[in-house]
């Protein structure tokens, strides 16, 4: 009787313990990816959206199971914004058999580089920075950079400047390599004919008050400022320029100043910052606004509530941001197992060089495909010029391409 | 000295000479030969990820740089807010050559050991130069010309186009009689050549606070007109404080810029020269052992501070801002709290338990 008992146990773990190794089997694989970027320090405002971003689009992949029995794990680390921590989550990382990378700043995008085309890894950064592509091989930038987001401004203020003459412009920038990245080629497209006149380059400091700065611009009869930084010192400068009453209230209206920005320096962020100030701001992205109802749009506020987050976060341009570059992570993965491939560094790389012509791929979180060849690893190229009007960002006019950007190429 | 080397129960010198000595009893030499051996051996045992060689490597990077501040500030009473500075003149001194010759340039990559030493100099070159001041100024005075220099270095990187404007310059991979040192063994080859400079350079401390020149140091920092009447040169003396200091900065300047494979401006701001100068109060200003002890429990603190306000800021977004105040309010709190109730740092703890040991069991 007892040596029965033992049989039936034993037979019955044998059963269990077959099961659990086939279930095993059936979970499928993991692939890992990881993201450092700013959830605390310098930029944080921009980077813990974008980090929510991230970490409900993964969620979703593994929800719907959109890579079918196979499941997607993004390591998600603060770095402070700084360069230092950076690297060492990254090797963290790639100490956990990461197959993608997502970075963050342009500093730490750069200095990463060369460790980049040594592992061989794809790596989509949040910073548009043209110089990243540079000697590189394996960053893709997710939409277009800040030299076409800056031009492409520029280009918007010289074809629709009312006054007589060339439209004088100045630059307002984040004073690092992310800020100054755009300047080069907009001097550039100048050389090459485009219609404004860059008057003055203002690199900003920690400035509570810019009466002084903006004064000056006045003085020298600026008209247009160009912002390449991040919302809050925008906002500081729109709050000064509206007590000083020098806000343009229609595009271009005379005597006074229109401001305009591109991505990081605009979005619905900017008019909780700076309120009233931010009224008839413009602002380009490649990204759908919540404004801009849709497909995109809808998923993206099912997204947010899905996993609980607020209406702040829902609406934020970051959080698209975050979820778009899981995206397209996402679907180099999918179409690499599509094919049969296994999801590694390398197939995942050549999925992503291959995402052009009828392969291109289209998020729906922003306002054209993702295009990535080996001689263009820039996104989305086109891009869309919004305006703020009653505390939202409205479209103005059809999605559009800097061309002056092919031009100094 | 006691008669008998292995049981010294206290400090009983018979000459001078013996109380020169760089080991006082034969157990501390012993065990200093055990602990270097296990500081060799340990990484062949253990395997550790490149993340933390990473910051272990940091750290012993951190405590050359901490013993030229602790010459400096420790020894001969010149405290110094630039040693970042210092630190970043090595390292842009690699870049400077890497700007100029490629950074994949044969003396970058083959002649590594004698661009470290050459950034040393550079760097004691600096020192001394910014150390003139000091023929003038003291104290407050003293921290104010130093912070100007640190100011100084920060603009002129962060504005040169020549330096990229502080971007990271790459610095190639070095080579080894076995060839190129590639990604794999990166960090543990640093391990060891960082850990060599570490015990020299340790070596060398010791030895010169061994000779007149080291007591110079100590003398000027206890009162530098006694020592001008005792026919010391106090302006000299300063002088070469700063030179030395440079030179240890600038060499672990120089091995940050190998071991990190590139020179950002970042890396030497105000806020690292704050870090140095709290691991050297938190270690022990003016001993040796403080030089060890600061970095490790500055890093080691930076480190768990760094999650903590990775977690805060992750889990709760609406705190970003506190998360983000976590690391300069640790760094107050742990040096306020050591000057008031540490001054003498944690090399002071060191030496009580030395002391426990030194005359054990007989404790009373």
């Amino acid at each position: 009787m007892k040596n029965k008992q033992i049989t039936i146990m034993l037979i019955t773990l044998s059963f269990l313990l077959i099961l659990g190794f086939s279930t095993q089997v059936l979970a499928g694989e993991t692939y890992k990816m990881g993201l450092s970027l700013a959830i605390t320090g310098p930029t944080s405002d921009a980077g813990s959206p974008y980090s929510k971003g991230a970490e409900d689009y993964v969620k979703y992949v593994n929800d719907e199971k959109l890579l079918g029995d196979d499941k997607l794990v993004c390591f998600i680390r603060d770095d402070a914004y700084k360069t230092e921590a950076t690297k060492r989550n990254f090797e963290d990382f790639l100490d956990e058999g990461i197959v993608f990378y997502l970075n963050y700043s342009t500093g730490s995008t750069m200095a990463l580089k060369q460790d980049f085309e040594e592992e061989k890894i794809p790596v989509i950064p949040a910073s548009f920075h043209a110089g990243n592509l540079i000697d590189s091989n394996y960053i893709f930038l997710p939409i277009a950079s800040y030299s076409s987001q800056a031009v492409g401004l520029a280009e918007y203020v010289a074809a629709n400047h009312k006054g007589s003459g060339k439209a004088k412009v100045a630059m307002f920038l984040h004073p690092s390599a992310f800020g100054r990245g755009p300047l080069g080629d907009v001097k550039k497209a100048i050389d090459v004919g485009l219609g404004i006149e860059l008057v003055e380059v203002v690199e900003h400091g920690k400035d509570l008050d810019n009466t002084a700065m903006l004064k000056r611009l006045k003085s020298k009869g600026v008209q247009y400022v160009i912002s390449q930084t991040v919302q809050p010192p925008v906002a500081t400068m729109l709050k000064g320029a509206q007590s000083l009453g020098m806000i343009a209230s229609t595009y271009g209206e005379a005597g006074k100043i229109t401001f305009l920005g591109c991505h990081y320096a605009g979005g619905p962020g900017l008019i909780a910052l700076a309120g009233s100030a931010a009224e008839n701001y413009y602002w380009t992205t490649s990204y759908k606004l919540m404004t801009a109802k849709g497909p995109g749009t809808d998923a993206q506020l099912a997204l947010a509530k899905r996993y609980g987050r607020d209406a702040k976060l829902a609406n934020d341009s970051n959080y698209t941001n975050g979820i778009m570059v899981v995206q397209v992570a996402v679907e180099a993965m999918r179409r690499a197992k599509a094919k049969g491939k296994k999801v590694t560094r390398e197939n995942l790389h050549a999925e992503m060089l291959a995402m052009n012509g009828y392969n291109a791929y289209y998020p729906l979180t922003t306002v054209g495909p993702v295009t990535f060849s080996k001689d263009d690893r820039e996104g989305v190229d086109t891009l869309q010029l919004y305006v703020a009007k009653g505390g939202v960002f409205y479209g103005v006019g059809l999605p559009f391409v800097a061309e002056y950007v092919q031009k100094i190429k | 000295m006691s008669e008998n080397r292995w049981l010294a129960t206290g400090n009983f010198f018979t000459s001078y000479k013996a109380e020169q000595r760089i080991f006082l009893t034969h157990v501390d030499r012993v065990v200093f030969i055990g602990f270097l051996v296990l500081m060799f051996v340990w990484p062949l045992i253990f395997e550790v990820g490149n993340k933390y060689m990473l910051v272990i490597d940091s750290i012993l990077i951190a405590i050359i740089a901490v013993y030229g501040l602790n010459l400096l500030t420790g020894f001969a009473g010149l405290i110094s807010i630039g040693h970042a500075a210092f630190v970043g003149v090595g390292a842009y001194t690699v870049a400077t050559f890497a700007q100029i010759l490629g950074s994949n340039h044969v003396l970058l990559t083959h002649a590594w050991p004698l661009m470290i030493v050459l950034a040393g100099c550079v760097g004691a070159i600096f020192g001394a130069v910014v150390g003139l001041p000091a023929l003038r100024l003291k104290h407050l005075y003293l921290v104010i010309a130093t912070l100007s220099f640190q100011m100084i270095f920060q603009w002129a990187i962060n504005f040169s186009k020549f330096f990229d404007q502080g971007q990271t310059i790459a610095i190639g991979r070095v080579f080894w009689f076995t060839g190129k040192v590639v990604r794999k063994e990166h960090y543990l080859f640093w391990y060891y050549v960082i850990l060599v400079f570490v015990v020299v350079l340790g070596f060398a401390v010791r030895n010169l606070l061994r000779t007149k020149h080291g007591r110079c140091l100590v003398a000027v920092r206890d009162n530098d007109r006694a020592a001008d009447a005792m026919g010391m040169h106090p302006g000299f003396t300063k002088v070469y404080a700063f030179a030395v200091s440079g030179f240890f900065a600038g060499v672990a300047g120089a091995l940050h810029a190998y071991m990190w494979r590139g020179v950002g401006f970042e890396s030497f701001m105000l806020h690292h020269s704050i870090s140095y100068l709290a691991m050297a109060i938190v270690g022990g200003l003016g001993t040796l052992m403080g030089s060890f002890f600061g970095p490790v429990a500055i890093l080691m603190l930076d480190l768990q501070v760094e999650n903590l306000a990775e977690f805060v800021g992750h889990y709760f977004t609406a705190l970003g801002d506190v998360s983000t105040a976590f690391r300069p309010l640790s760094f107050g709190l742990v040096i306020v709290l050591f000057l008031m109730f540490e001054p003498r740092g944690i090399a002071n703890w060191w030496r009580i338990i030395r002391t426990y040991f030194k005359l054990w069991p007989f404790r009373y």
